[in-house]
């Protein structure tokens, strides 16, 4: 029964899906704005993925993953720059920090009785707060741009001349991510989240103790957004205030939603034809018109919410159902035997 | 009925206000271990609010609540469930979105760990008789066995105490008698204490050993089925006093 | 020292009461359908757009410019209510929130495409200069958008308490059940209020607009601040309303004087972070 789960149709498909982005950039190899569009696609892909844990799973409108991206790319940046740290330790590290500020913020936001809204609106104040105060932190921050060594090949300070080293290494993570999130739908604390986000308090008097349930999630979610911080400061090469960003935490929930809220490969669907969209936009509009494509995922968010709010993944698997019915019937019509599938 | 001299749970002047409103007032009550309860009284009397309080859902202006002796009154309802006490509600709280074992399997998590989690949700469900449905999205599945359901998910905690909160209203007369009979299921052979809050007369006074009523909030009598409804107070809770 | 501390209580006392009247449209809605509108902010930056072009093409008074922004706001919020908010309240409390997260991305981006990036403000208007009492200035025209918050919010109250309309609000936020059996048709009630809550934001802008200028990203300020006096005052009191926005006002007159002036975003968020841990119910709260 459970190699039946292993080797079901969503799997194999991701597994096609992920075999295909490794081969990805070899074929781009030599375009760079392509590598570029697709890290990017990747980067967001992750965290959206690790988004779904606390928004999809948990069912809590997170808009921090600015802040924790934020706080890792300094942590790890601030590192480096200065004691020569590498990122390999340094996302890590900064994935450590972003989970101190979760807990500082969930700790007191998921008790019980507390409106869940309040947390929604205190993470995304964070994001500008954590702007602000790095603004002013003259010391790490400051509102000049800090530079990261540069190197033309480096696996140490994780600096290259190219964007595929960094495409297979969130790569690796993307799955790393997918793994987590399918690892914790088979355990309790999948259960307790998916059952939290329908009722607490029926929830509650269940034994699960929802506050403990929502940092868990929490605190595994913001670990990887800040870990990629670390990776985003590398990539782009210098920390700044403007990491801090609120639209990035937008952008992601919107994926998160779009894709489909608890569904694990929804986010990656999502990322995958919001991003692509998003950089067409950049690239046709651009200059004055570049904001045009946040008004364009805003509106795709009002929609999917009114329309299809249980996220447009769903609809392939319905559409996926049906092709497999239609053709069983004409299967059956002409005699020959399908496969009994348990329902 | 085995009967020891320790109650199960007791309450000490439970009171519980909303503002002004004293929705329970000054409850003193004993449970003992293995025994089948029954809580009554007209609408609005405050059964549920009690039930509340006693989970840990609402927290009472005054007086205090014990559980196996330990003072359990401001505890969050997970600490009290994971102590042996568990409810269910007077409107179906379904988990909407999920399937039935799926709903029972976050009940049976309380007692147990990943290795015979699963064994626990086939022997509820097995036990409640789900098994036809045990697939199916909980908003599927008609009134009479999301009954079930609900009960299953509470049952799969492991309690040592019940609270059943109205579970028999809306059955029909051979829903209801299969109901008294699990009920009586889960006394006798499965030793769970019940504490169980009903309308539908023939349910209480079939299955319930002894019986408080309450009324405006006050417990006004207690007793097996013949002293209760033969007296005074409660029949004018009920039909009203008399001019 | 001490001046600078007495001025900051000054501006904060006067801010604060066009704060609470800020506050006061999210209020409603907050309590009344229980659904946090994160486009408030914008709601607030478009009037004070609106009352811009106003102001510049009609060349009216900021201080006249509500008599057409606040029904544009109205109805603004009335459409929004029945277009995005009434579908999506049966789910998840995700939906409708995440909904009005779009709503104000959508917004923020039109202005921005509408007016790029720099602020625009009216020429001054017929409430000009300060009054000076000792070593302390006051600018007249917050004073006078002070004072005149202060009016709306009573006859706010008034509405409130004595009309039946608002009576079937303050029901419909206390038993929504009772309050439909008693008639009141609740997706109505529901419209009313988010319509109401969006037509104070216009008062509250052209207000603003005397002696402030805005910008596309003053939206995010106006809706955190919105929030942490809704969070500080607690549900279902007025007067509360006003002194909590006194106080968010003056911490953050306060940071601003004493520690950074570009601290007041800071200031207002530390405030809503305590309040939320020590008395999440709010100072004064009901519920």
């Amino acid at each position: 029964m459970y190699l039946r789960r292993i080797f079901s149709i969503q799997n194999a498909a991701m597994l096609g899906v992920v075999i295909i982005a490794a081969l990805v950039p070899l074929q781009l190899g030599n375009n760079q704005y392509n590598m570029v569009l697709a890290t990017t696609v990747l980067l967001y892909a992750v965290l959206a993925s690790a988004w779904n844990i606390i928004g999809g799973m948990a069912g809590q409108l997170d808009l921090a993953v600015g802040a924790f991206v934020g706080v890792g790319a300094f942590t790890s940046g601030t590192l480096l720059i200065r004691w020569d740290v590498t990122p390999w330790i340094g996302m890590p590290i900064g994935g450590l920090v972003a989970v101190g500020v979760a807990v500082l913020i969930g700790f007191p936001m998921f008790r019980f009785k507390i409106k869940e809204v309040w947390y929604a609106l205190v993470s995304i104040a964070l994001v500008e707060v954590m702007r602000v105060l790095f603004l002013m932190w003259g010391e790490v921050g400051g509102p000049t741009e800090r530079y990261l060594p540069i190197d033309t090949w480096s696996w140490y300070h994780l600096r290259f001349n190219t964007y595929m080293p960094y495409y297979y290494i969130l790569l690796v993570m993307l799955v790393i991510v997918l793994l987590v999130n399918r690892w914790i739908r088979d355990t309790k604390l999948g259960y307790s989240l998916l059952a939290l986000g329908e009722d607490e308090d029926a929830v509650e008097v269940l034994g699960v103790d929802v506050r403990a349930a929502k940092l868990k999630a929490l605190v595994i979610y913001a670990f990887i957004a800040g870990a990629v911080g670390g990776l985003y400061a590398n990539i782009y090469g210098f920390i700044h205030p403007t990491v801090f960003s609120t639209d990035m935490s937008v952008e992601v929930m919107i994926l998160g939603i779009v894709g489909g809220l608890g569904i694990t490969y929804g986010p990656v669907t999502a990322a995958i034809v919001l991003v692509i969209i998003r950089e067409y936009l950049r690239a046709k509009l651009g200059g004055e018109l570049a904001g045009l494509y946040l008004m364009v995922y805003a509106v795709v968010l009002i929609l999917v919410a009114l329309y299809q709010p249980r996220g447009l993944v769903p609809l392939f698997n319905k559409g996926w159902e049906r092709l497999k019915s239609y053709w069983g019937a004409r299967q059956r019509e002409r005699g020959i035997p399908t496969s009994i599938e348990n329902k | 009925m085995n009967v020891e001299s320790q109650p199960l749970l007791r309450t000490s002047n439970l009171t519980v206000t909303f503002g002004r409103l004293v929705a329970v007032n000054d409850v003193s009550l004993e449970i003992y271990p293995g025994e089948l309860v029954g809580l009554i009284g007209p609408n609005g009397a405050g059964k549920t609010t009690l039930f509340n309080a006693i989970i840990g859902l609402n927290r009472p202006a005054s007086g205090a609540v014990f559980f196996k002796g330990v003072n359990v009154t401001n505890f969050l309802p997970h600490k009290i469930c994971r102590l042996g006490m568990s409810r269910t509600f007077q409107v179906t709280r379904a988990f909407v979105h999920m399937s039935v074992e799926d709903a029972v399997r976050v009940g049976a998590y309380n007692r147990c760990n990943e290795r015979n989690v699963r064994d626990k949700v086939d022997e509820v469900i097995a036990f409640c008789e789900l098994n036809d449905i045990r697939k199916r999205v909980s908003s599927d599945v008609g009134l009479a066995s999301l009954r079930r359901v609900e009960l299953a998910r509470a049952l799969a905690t492991d309690p040592d105490l019940l609270l059943l909160d109205e579970a028999g209203a809306g059955l029909n007369t051979t829903e209801l008698s299969a109901f008294m009979n699990l009920l009586t299921q889960l006394n006798q052979d499965r030793r769970i204490t019940l504490l169980v809050v009903e309308h539908v007369m023939r349910m209480v006074m079939g299955v319930c050993q002894r019986i408080f009523v309450l009324d405006a909030g006050s417990l006004i009598a207690t007793g097996n089925p013949e002293q209760v409804s033969s007296n005074e107070r409660v029949i004018e809770a009920y039909l009203g006093k008399r001019a | 020292m001490a001046e600078t501390f007495v001025q900051s209580i000054i501006t904060g006392v006067m801010m604060g009461a066009i704060y609470a009247l800020i506050a006061l449209g999210l209020s409603i809605i907050f309590g009344v359908m229980n659904v946090a509108n994160f486009a408030h902010g914008e709601f607030v930056m478009i009037s004070m757009y609106l009352t811009y072009l106003i102001g510049s093409t009609l060349v009216w008074d900021a201080v006249a410019t509500p008599l057409i922004t606040v029904p544009i706001l109205f109805a603004f919020g009335f459409i929004a209510y029945y277009l995005l908010i009434d579908r999506t309240l049966r789910e998840s409390y995700v939906v409708p929130l995440a909904v009005t997260v779009g709503l104000g991305i959508f917004l923020r981006s039109m202005a921005l495409i509408l007016w790029k990036a720099q602020p625009r403000a009216l020429q001054y208007s017929i409430i000009q200069g300060n009054i000076h009492l000792g070593p302390y200035m006051i600018l007249t025209s917050r004073l006078v958008a002070a004072i005149a918050s202060v009016l709306f919010i009573a006859a706010f109250a008034y509405f409130l308490y004595k009309t039946w309309a608002g009576a079937a609000i303050r029901a419909a936020s206390d038993d929504l059940d009772a309050a439909s059996l008693m008639g009141v048709n609740y997706h109505r009630t529901y419209a009313l209020t988010f319509a109401i809550g969006s037509a104070l934001t216009a008062v509250a802008g052209g207000l603003l607009m005397s002696f402030q200028q805005t910008d596309p990203t003053g939206g995010s300020r106006f809706g955190l601040l919105s929030y942490a006096v809704v969070a500080l005052a607690g549900l279902g009191s007025l007067p509360g309303l006003l002194i909590a926005g006194m106080i968010v006002a003056i911490a953050e007159a306060l940071a601003m004087s004493f520690f950074d002036p570009r601290s007041r975003l800071l200031a207002i968020y530390l405030v809503f972070i305590l309040i939320l841990w020590l008395k999440p119910k709010g100072l004064f709260g009901r519920k």
